[in-house]
């Protein structure tokens, strides 16, 4: 199979050499992995036994002991963190709108704009678990101290993502309104607020979502719902029990989930035409891949 | 030798893109399908591969039935046809030479292909591939930095590193401008010659189908209303076969700019 | 004054009145939120009485030679990184092929992508410090089973992120290769896998960024970690330690999102 003549170039080029970036690569992988599995204290014999001793105990749970916990009350346990993430939610969704209009470049002049990002992060940067801990000296052991740790630590993601919906409006009915001769607050209302309430809303309605899952954790150190209850369990080796209150949290989890993200995409649907393949980290944890 | 016998698709809404579709292609044959969009072009090349599941009849290509065959048989099949498709289909982000020996897939053993250790023997299929179509020198760019003429090529040279025995080109120069279209239709033909590949082009463009086919279809509503020499298409044979005069747009080049190219 | 069917003038439409079921709507969440925040226990007043809360005095000052001393905060910050790093590793691996199989663009059969997607929804809504605590139970306090349980996090983040990319990366070259003769497998690693390779490294690196963040509360269920001494400290009301450690995680986690940031900027 010969080239035949043609006005095009017919030579070769050499091949492109990778091999010492793959060397690189493995090796910086290799010595990650080494050192990092040197700290573990993991020993062969650890290794080997884990898989069977995990699998023991999640045996253990089936079947699971739903007439004694639901006795104890498990189902109160586990709606009791979703009121909790409700409100964790409801707290940062109030707190978090007016501040993302004052950190929206788009909206807000520098000087108030700087400090109420960097407030953002700062809340970001300390998980629930933390804040509640310190929460839990202040308002003593409780559902409100996880409610209160969930509101301010939410406030960070949310505000952040509804600062970046705030940026991406279209600056055209902000504009009409300045023309009319609105006040700073009438333009926020009327030229931005309808244009990013939907996207908002769905923000927290995700929040919620995720908030759920935190709450029940949250409830592991003392602040309310059903992580005490497995806490508990688990210490005194009751498998059975602990096999329920874990079906019960994901059944109650999976039909929130289900139930939000069909009124997410509903918000969404009436809005902008086309999200699909929009589902990415701000979906699922609210937070942003490119800050 | 394909033959369709009696073919009929219809897809799941219950539109019928084909109806019963009798044709023949012999061995060699340089074959353009003409037709408006809808009219059942694409669904043609693409049940003669089984892309598309033909619903009745027969298709035959060398003597294998395609018509409800197993996967493993259609693989087979599959591997002697080359495609080459309107939007190029090529992986943006990964190298012309990879693009290139996706062409070899139905050759080299699963897991090799899977790992990216190509056999050195595909890897030369794939050069002189390359070189057939002219672009050799691009072989370890990024396909998403060529231009749409240089995709094209290498979607043509995908496709012969299969080393065919059919080649099919669905729209192939649908996206490109005119002189690049006339390049790329160009290379179809002369690998028709050189290599002896069968080749059925759908083409929108008249004057294209004019310049470039041997033989001619005209494919109405999912039905064969020409079958002929191309020396024997006048303009009454394309009013039959779109149902309306010539417009310019069915022309790639309107008559004066036409002369000037030349 | 009607003056309907006069040329040139058109009769008013009556206001839209709001549905019946936007009330319905409204009032239902607007009782729910309060019947919840009856059940937390909600009080405004402590919206302003925990600013002046005694405790937060035990804050302040911040003990640096208790803090920068080894074995208090470093050691357990090193044992951190390497459990992020082991759990990024296994996870984001195990990820690659169980989000093609989760991906309706490459699944190989409807059975894998249902069964697969399923499994995967259930993992995910246990929540990660439950898999913390169930692995410490099963397998040991400390980082070994943290770093198990970082594995499952990753692995249930990872491929929510990644199948979804697959899902609207671009099917075109995937019908080349089939038209070729391409078995499933290679077919999928051939057409699809270039376009969304560097999708995967970014969420790699964002999940590593989580990880490390995630160990920070390991320790608080005894899966190893930094936040082993956030546990032992907030027992003896320690908050001055505590916020001494926060500020120097703060400083590491802020320093990793800067060049992981920096890198996925290369890669998109």
């Amino acid at each position: 199979m010969s080239a035949p003549a043609l006005d095009r170039p017919t030579t070769r080029p050499s091949r492109p050499n990778h091999k010492i970036q793959r060397f690189a690569t493995v090796l910086l992988f290799g010595v990650a992995l080494g050192w990092s599995i040197t700290g573990l204290d993991i020993t062969l014999s650890r290794l080997a036994s884990a898989p069977s001793d995990a699998w023991g105990v999640f045996s253990l749970m089936f079947p699971p002991d739903f007439a004694t916990e639901f006795e104890r009350g498990v189902l109160g346990k586990v709606f009791e963190s979703v009121y909790i993430a409700w409100i964790g939610t409801t707290i940062a969704a109030v707190l978090s709108l007016p501040l993302a209009f004052l950190a929206a470049t788009n909206v807000a002049p520098m000087w108030i704009r700087v400090p109420t990002r960097q407030l953002f992060n700062a809340i970001r940067a300390v998980p629930e678990l933390i804040v509640a801990v310190v929460l839990l000296g202040v308002t003593g052991l409780g559902p409100w101290a996880g409610a209160l740790a969930i509101g301010l630590h939410s406030v960070g993601t949310l505000g952040k993502l509804s600062t970046e919906a705030i940026e991406s409006i279209d600056a055209g009915p902000l504009e009409a309104v300045e023309a009319c001769g609105g006040r700073w607050a009438s333009g926020m209302r009327w030229g931005v607020l309808p244009q990013v309430l939907p996207t908002i809303t769905s923000y927290w309605l995700f929040r919620f979502e995720i908030n759920v899952r935190a709450s029940a954790v949250l409830g592991m150190i003392g602040a309310g719902g059903v992580g005490a209850e497995l806490v508990a369990l688990l210490n005194f080796r009751d498998f059975d029990g602990v096999g329920a209150v874990l079906i019960v949290t994901v059944v109650v989890v999976v039909i929130i989930d289900t139930v939000s993200a069909g009124v997410r995409r509903r918000i969404i649907a009436g809005t902008t035409p086309d999200r699909r393949g929009a589902a990415t980290i701000d979906d699922l944890l609210g937070t942003s891949l490119n800050r | 030798m394909i033959e369709f016998n009696d073919v009929s698709v219809t897809y799941r809404g219950g539109v019928q893109a084909l109806r019963n579709v009798d044709l023949a292609v012999g061995d060699g044959e340089f074959v353009v399908v003409v037709g408006l969009s809808g009219a059942g072009k694409s669904t043609l090349l693409r049940c003669l591969n089984g892309l598309v599941p033909a619903t009745g009849g027969s298709i035959r290509v060398d003597g294998v039935e395609v018509v409800g065959a197993s996967s493993a048989v259609l693989r087979q099949v599959r591997s002697n046809i080359g495609m080459i498709f309107q939007t190029f289909n090529l992986v943006h982000r990964t190298s012309v030479e990879n693009n290139v020996l996706m062409g070899r897939l139905a050759q080299v053993p699963a897991w090799r292909s899977t790992l990216g250790r190509w056999p050195a023997g595909d890897r030369e299929i794939a050069m002189q591939a390359l070189e057939r179509v002219g672009i050799v020198d691009k072989a370890f760019v990024r396909a998403s930095d060529l231009s749409g003429g240089q995709q094209q090529r290498v979607g043509i040279a995908r496709a012969l590193a299969q080393e065919p025995t059919v080649m099919l080109a669905d729209e192939p120069v649908a996206a490109l401008d005119p002189i690049t279209s006339r390049q790329v239709m160009g290379d179809l033909r002369r690998i028709n010659q050189d290599l002896g590949i069968t080749t059925i082009v759908n083409l929108h463009f008249l004057d294209l189908a004019r310049e470039y086919g041997k033989r001619l279809i005209g494919l109405r509503d999912g039905e064969i209303v020409f079958d002929g020499d191309i020396a024997d298409v006048d303009d009454d044979t394309f009013t039959e076969i779109y149902g309306r005069d010539i417009k310019t747009s069915d022309l790639l080049t309107v008559d004066g700019m036409d002369e000037t190219m030349k | 004054m009607t003056t309907a069917g006069v040329t040139g003038e058109v009769k008013r439409p009556v206001r839209p009145r709001r549905r019946a079921r936007f009330f319905f709507v409204a009032s239902a969440v607007a009782g729910f939120t309060v019947f919840a925040a009856d059940q937390v226990g909600f009080t405004f007043s402590t919206f302003w009485e925990i600013w002046t809360n005694p405790l937060w005095e035990k804050f302040w000052p911040v003990p640096w030679d208790w803090v920068l001393d080894e074995g208090n905060v470093l050691g357990p910050l090193v044992e951190t990184f390497q459990i992020a790093i082991v759990a990024t590793i296994i996870g984001c691996g195990l990820a690659l092929p169980i989000s093609f199989a989760m991906s309706r663009l490459t699944t190989p059969n409807r059975v894998v992508y249902y069964a697969s997607k399923a499994v995967m929804n259930v993992v995910r809504a246990v929540p990660d410090l439950f898999w913390a605590k169930l692995l410490v139970t099963a397998i040991g306090i400390g980082a070994f089973a943290g770093s198990w349980a970082l594995s499952v996090f990753s692995l249930a983040v990872m491929v929510k992120l990644f199948s979804e990319t697959i899902d609207a990366a671009d099917d075109r070259p995937l019908e080349a290769a089939r038209a070729a003769g391409g078995r499933h497998a290679p077919a999928v690693t051939t057409g699809v896998l270039p376009t969304v390779f560097p999708a995967y490294v970014a969420y790699a690196l964002y999940v590593f960024e989580l990880n490390i963040r995630a160990s920070l509360v390991l320790g608080l269920v005894g899966a190893g970690g930094v936040g082993r001494v956030v546990e032992t400290q907030r027992q003896f009301f320690r908050f001055d330690r505590i916020l001494g450690m926060l500020l120097i995680i703060f400083a590491v986690v802020v320093a990793i999102e800067q060049i992981s940031v920096a890198i996925r900027k290369r890669l998109v």
